[in-house]
């Protein structure tokens, strides 16, 4: 992994168009600016994880038939 | 015109190029940016996202308003540009679904919904409060199955 050291206000760039900026660094808080193109989709990673595990999951547990179901309420 | 797509689940499906769903960013975490949205039993209220590129790729998914009265989803700035100009009703709403033996153990994701518009869809993480990634799917609608009925607690 590359280490790149910043101080607050510091950029680094990810190729032509991407800028990371350091906001602001608070203890072990570090708030990060992120300038990128719109079809650039930024996640926090935690939380990509946990989507990207629930599709998994959701595409896996599939071989059980789904049952037919019918609201109650619903007009017969 | 249909479009013929092979499917490991269903074997080889004849569809109509209507149900086909560009994801220009895929969906989190799997491959592949084509899926076919597949309605393959009208007694249940589940759909199945078939991938296009990936036969043994299918997720269920659901309408999340038939089973969650206060669901809601908002999105960040970032993703209704994605979405494109004024967002209203004509964004359909699917959460996807992960089955299980018992219906008490069927759980729907609600953090990270899919929006389809206009052909095309974005799985967004949904910024309404509240919004768990493994809620409980038969918690609140009284449902009948196979004669028998269920339901909740």
């Amino acid at each position: 992994m590359l280490r790149i050291t910043r101080k607050t206000g510091e950029r680094i760039m990810l190729g032509d168009d991407v800028v990371v900026e350091v906001l602001e660094v608070r203890g072990q808080t570090v708030r990060l600016g992120i300038d990128a193109p719109q079809s650039l989709v930024i996640y926090r990673e935690e939380i990509w994880l946990e989507v990207k595990r629930e599709n998994e999951a959701a595409a896996l547990a599939a071989s059980a038939p789904l049952p037919s179901v019918r609201f109650k309420g619903a007009g017969e | 015109m249909s479009l013929t797509i092979e499917s490991s689940r269903f074997g080889r499906v004849e569809v109509d190029p209507g149900s086909v769903i560009e994801f220009p960013d895929g969906l989190i975490g799997l491959t592949g940016s084509r899926y076919a949205l597949l309605a393959r039993d009208p007694d249940t209220p589940f759909l199945w996202l078939q991938s296009l590129e990936d036969p043994a790729l299918a997720l269920p998914v659901t309408n999340p308003h038939q089973f969650f009265s206060q669901f809601q989803v908002e999105v960040t700035d970032e993703d209704a540009e994605r979405l494109g100009p004024e967002l209203s009703a004509e964004v359909d709403v699917y959460v996807t679904v992960r089955a299980a033996e018992a219906l008490e153990d069927f759980v729907a994701n609600l953090k990270a919904p899919i929006l389809v518009r206009s052909g095309r869809g974005y799985q967004v993480i949904n910024q309404a409060p509240g919004c768990e990634l493994r809620a409980p799917l038969f918690a609140e609608v009284e449902v009948e199955t196979n004669g028998s009925s269920s339901s909740a607690c």
